[in-house]
């Protein structure tokens, strides 16, 4: 049953075509949302008069708790527009916004000089911390640790370019549809060398070299439907015995594996050149396996069809399939939410994720937006307050600071290009294809005896949790606005608000705490840091009061926790 | 408000289990006094070294004699090595085949021949012994999730193939044996490679450090900042309602305690002579001969270390990368045991390897996909070295091990494996059979490659 309404009768080339911006062309309201133009354009912040007075914040903590979960960081200003607009008519807002992209900008800078693989992360941090499209943004990031390239692999380390326009087809179709990102990240050749389909061959029975089953394996393992049947709510189906049921086996995987053959570089003179680094990959029928394959659920794709009909057809037999609703709502949900929803958020979410409403399967907007307006994320802290939440995600962490406090550099960028090393992550930077952590990673001690995942736990080790608040402290305490040594490309964060409150210092801890916190801060650990604050000199005129409590409260363990 | 009452910091540890601090839950203890405590006396290491992605091992140990060469070169295709490039090997029990080590492993070779070197063949996962009817009847138990990086390493790290319990068999191993440190203010079990299943036991949880070892906080416990470490310890060692806030806070309260220890215990070891390669497995190696340096100012009578390289999923480019991958594990492991030589505690200390599993003998065209059973490699003064161990499947395709397109099933079961170390560690018959509760299903759990 396909319920999947759009592009369904659009020529294969377009479907599959980069010369097309699918994802916005689809949904977006006519004028705003072209082909990205370069870069974080500002896209004003006039809203839609407000319609629906049902969904507005009851308060500004609750404001910034939604503002913690749907963008990189919450800003004064954003709350002021959340409680102006309330939660649907941001999200709707957000949609239409123009979107903020990678490769232009890379693509400029090449221009003059070389670029490297920390211009596209500088150009990372410029879109998460000023881009306006705040919410297509968070999903993008989200999206890019489910569909994981990394540029540790070392063909990709040399293609900055090709990587930045990967993570833009993840941000063009970040609210548009999951079928049509599943073919534009299938086609894009840096996944294609990543997992190595650009290239793969049919069969050559006379020297044993058979498809290559990399990609065949991990696009269903990892992006679409997981290793066990689920049920609606995510949870595993049993058998008979009380065992999973596998959604697949090996002789499935070898059939993908044929499917996935027979392409390579767009406009290659020759079947491996030249390389090109992020037009969609384009077929050679001469490489492709042309038999009959059987795919899941007993699909049989018939002989003869060209490499094009066969992806096409194998991508939606996935797509198609009952997990992927449940399997890809969980992971987004424990990227934006909490690392332990109930079943029932996950039921949810998987529904719409089924059926928008209007037929349509897979839309990613309305995905996000069931996922951020559900009763468990705006309510989890209070129904479930010993085990609701995230631990924040390392670079979430350094985004909120700088979005807090309008960080920027004189130079107008953010230099940031090795964030990994402090923080065990970095933008299309994994060690593998299985993402910095596991989706079902159960950390050692209290959580495990409890069954608790927490994905970001795995790279909370003893010495990154340290350099981690190391980084903190140079980011707070030392480039900050009341240094007046830093240098041009240092990313400075600005306190002058702040200062302004610093007299009283529980004004300034209240402020804090909505900030960072979204108002979750423990009365034991304000007082704590009030305590703390008052008795830090005002004689700088509050920078060193203000640092010292923001270091606190960023590097503290409920603050390291989104609730 | 009691700043700084550090009266409240050992209750997350408490919460969190032994590891740090020499803190060991009753339970721990009850454990040991159950099945007697492990022989004690001496000291111990185990040193995992776990190569992510699946370790094409079919090309680091090669029969050479003809007709078996003949067999992998029909099977391999063009990611076979040639005959003439394979360093000659003479194991001291002969099964009638001659073998080869390939040719960027000329240390392994030398490891090899001095005996220090044992090759164990044909590991993997399985819950009992298998056949390859069985397997394709489906009328035996198989591991679940065959050939998935994952699952595959989560049961190698576990020791018990099927098991969905997240603990691993270094870690059971270390709730069994953590009496034998007490007093230590570090964790048996520590990882020079972050977060891994293979060290978590039911009452141990590993300690991560860096190649540059424990990392000390900037800005805090000093005498001008006093009065903001007080708060910062107040606020780490609230006693937090929610779990993941007491999760985070129990890590960096650890990191904090063990971090003065380590740092000053390195600080007073005289330096190594021997030099390590640059790589990462080579600093990752090189911190843990330091580790094991100081073990006595640790008061760590057995530790248990994790170092790991990745880069092994070799779908692509096998023939170019394959050589560079295996050079910086013959080199890392070579320095590794000179190390060990230079400190006098080599017969003391064994390494050994891991992986998710073996790969295809057949090509995809220009690499291998996800295959089952591997040859693997231990190293130390007390391996029975010079010798291969297991048995050496057919590369025969469609033959009697293999289960399709060259993926080898396993002859020799990673219980036996680990439960082989973990003897040698010093654990008795009824603490193996309770940390490898499948490894009674199997001829023996003593492979014989440790003395």
């Amino acid at each position: 049953m396909d319920r999947r309404t759009i592009h369904r009768d659009a020529p294969a080339e377009a479907r599959s075509g980069w010369k097309i911006c699918q994802g916005a062309a689809a949904i977006a309201i006519a004028g705003l949302a072209g082909c990205g133009g370069g870069g974080s354009s500002g896209g004003g912040d006039s809203l839609p008069p407000i319609t629906a007075t049902a969904d507005v914040p009851a308060s500004d903590a609750d404001a910034s708790r939604f503002l913690t979960q749907a963008t990189f960081g919450p800003r004064r200003s954003d709350i002021a527009l959340l409680n102006a607009n309330g939660f649907t008519g941001w999200i709707e807002w957000q949609k239409i916004l123009p979107i903020s992209l990678q490769r232009p900008g890379l693509e400029a800078l090449d221009v003059t000089g070389d670029v490297y693989q920390q211009h596209r992360v500088y150009s990372w941090w410029r879109n998460a911390v000023v881009g306006p499209d705040q919410l297509r943004q968070r999903m993008a990031f989200a999206l890019s640790q489910i569909f994981v390239v990394s540029d540790v692999a070392g063909s990709l380390g040399n293609d900055p370019i090709g990587m930045a326009e990967y993570y833009d087809i993840l941000t063009r179709n970040a609210l548009g549809n999951y079928r049509e990102l599943l073919e534009q990240v299938t086609l894009s050749p840096v996944m294609g060398r990543y997992l190595s389909m650009l290239g793969n061959e049919k069969a050559d029975p006379v020297h044993n070299i058979r498809p290559d089953e990399n990609y065949a394996r991990e696009v269903m393992q990892l992006f679409t439907i997981g290793l066990y049947e689920l049920n609606p709510d995510g949870t595993r189906q049993l058998d008979g015995s009380g065992d999973p049921i596998p959604t697949y086996d090996q002789a499935d995987i070898e059939n993908f594996a044929r499917v996935f053959t027979g392409w390579t570089y767009a406009d290659a003179d020759s079947w491996h050149w030249p390389d090109e680094n992020y037009r969609p990959m384009q077929p050679w029928l001469g490489y492709h396996d042309t038999g009959a394959k059987t795919l899941l659920n007993g699909l049989v794709l018939s002989s003869n069809q060209t490499p094009l009909e066969d992806l096409e057809a194998a991508l939606d037999n996935l797509f198609l399939h009952q997990n992927v609703g449940p399997f890809i709502s969980r992971l987004l949900i424990q990227r934006l939410v909490t690392s332990n929803p109930s079943p029932e958020y996950v039921g949810r979410v998987a529904e719409v994720f089924a059926d928008d409403g209007t037929g349509e399967r897979g839309d990613l907007f309305e995905v996000a937006k069931a996922i951020l307006l559900d009763d468990e994320a705006r309510n989890g802290h209070t129904n479930d307050p010993v085990n609701f939440g995230k631990l924040k995600e390392p670079l979430l962490r350094q985004t909120a600071l700088w979005r807090a406090f309008q960080a920027s550099s004189t130079l107008g960028t953010y230099q940031d290009g090795w964030p990994e090393g402090p923080w065990g992550q970095a933008p299309l930077r994994s060690p593998s294809v299985f993402n910095f952590y596991s989706p079902s990673y159960r950390p050692p001690g209290e959580m495990l005896d409890n069954g608790l995942f927490g994905p970001e736990f795995q790279i909370t080790t003893h010495t990154l949790i340290t350099s981690g608040t190391n980084r903190l402290h140079d980011l707070v305490l030392w480039l900050n606005d009341g240094n007046t040594s830093v240098d041009s490309d240092d990313v400075v964060i600005h306190t002058a608000y702040e200062r302004s409150l610093a007299n009283d210092p529980v004004a300034l801890v209240d402020h804090l705490n909505l900030l960072l916190m979204g108002g979750q801060m423990s009365s034991w650990m304000h007082d704590v840091v009030v305590d703390r604050a008052s008795h830090v000199s005002m004689a700088d005129g509050g920078y060193d009061r203000v640092t010292e409590a923001v270091y606190l409260i960023v590097t503290s363990p409920e603050g390291a926790v989104q609730r | 408000m009691g700043l700084g009452d550090k009266g409240v910091s050992r209750r997350g540890l408490l919460q969190l289990g032994a590891g740090a601090a020499g803190l060991y839950a009753m339970r721990d203890l009850a454990m040991v006094s159950s099945f007697g405590a492990p022989v004690g006396g001496g000291y111990r290491a185990l040193v995992c070294v776990f190569l992510y992605g699946g370790n094409d091992s079919f090309n680091l140990l090669v029969p050479t004699s003809t007709a078996r060469y003949a067999e992998y070169l029909a099977a391999r295709q063009n990611l076979a090595v040639p005959v003439e490039d394979l360093l000659p090997i003479a194991p001291t029990t002969s099964d009638g085949i001659t073998y080869g080590i390939h040719p960027s492993c000329p240390e392994l070779r030398t490891l090899f021949d001095a005996g220090q070197l044992a090759i164990v063949r044909n590991v993997g996962t399985l819950i009992a012994p298998l056949t390859k009817a069985q397997y394709q009847s489906g009328s035996s138990a198989v591991p679940p999730q065959l050939f998935s990086h994952s699952d595959q390493q989560f049961q190698w790290q576990t020791g018990v193939s099927g098991s969905v319990e997240n603990v691993g068999w270094g870690g059971r191993v270390a709730d069994v044996a953590g009496n034998l440190n007490l007093g230590s203010q570090v964790a048996m079990n520590m990882s020079l490679s972050g977060s891994n299943t293979f060290q978590v036991g039911h009452d141990t949880l590993p300690y991560n450090l860096g190649t540059n070892g424990a990392i000390q906080l900037n800005g805090l416990f000093q005498n001008w900042n006093q009065d903001r470490t007080a708060a910062f310890e107040t606020l780490l060692d609230a006693p937090h309602s929610n779990r993941l806030v007491r999760q985070f806070a129990g890590i960096q309260r650890q990191a904090i305690d063990v971090q003065g220890v380590v740092t000053s215990a390195l600080a007073s070891a005289a330096p190594l002579t021997t030099v390590f390669p640059n790589s990462g497995l080579g600093k990752q190696l090189k911190m843990v001969a330091r580790m094991i340096a100081i073990r006595a100012n640790l008061s760590a009578s057995r530790q248990v270390f994790f170092v790991s390289r990745g880069g092994f999923d070799t779908h692509d480019d096998q023939e170019q990368d394959q050589p560079g991958l295996y050079a910086d594990i013959s080199q890392c492991l070579a320095a590794f045991q000179a190390a060990m030589v230079e400190l006098g505690i080599a017969d003391s200390v064994t390494a050994f390897t891991g992986s998710d599993f073996g790969r295809t003998l057949t090509s995809n065209g220009d690499g291998s996909d996800h295959g089952w059973g591997s040859h693997h490699l231990v190293l130390g003064g007390g391996v029975r070295g010079g010798d291969l161990y297991g048995t050496m499947p057919s590369f025969q395709m469609g033959g009697p091990d293999d289960v399709g397109g060259g993926r080898l099933l396993p002859t020799t079961s990673v219980d036996q494996y680990s439960a082989t170390l973990a003897r040698w560690y010093g654990l008795t018959g009824p603490q193996i059979t309770s940390v490898f509760p499948n490894v009674g299903n199997f001829a023996t759990s003593d492979l014989g490659f440790l003395t």
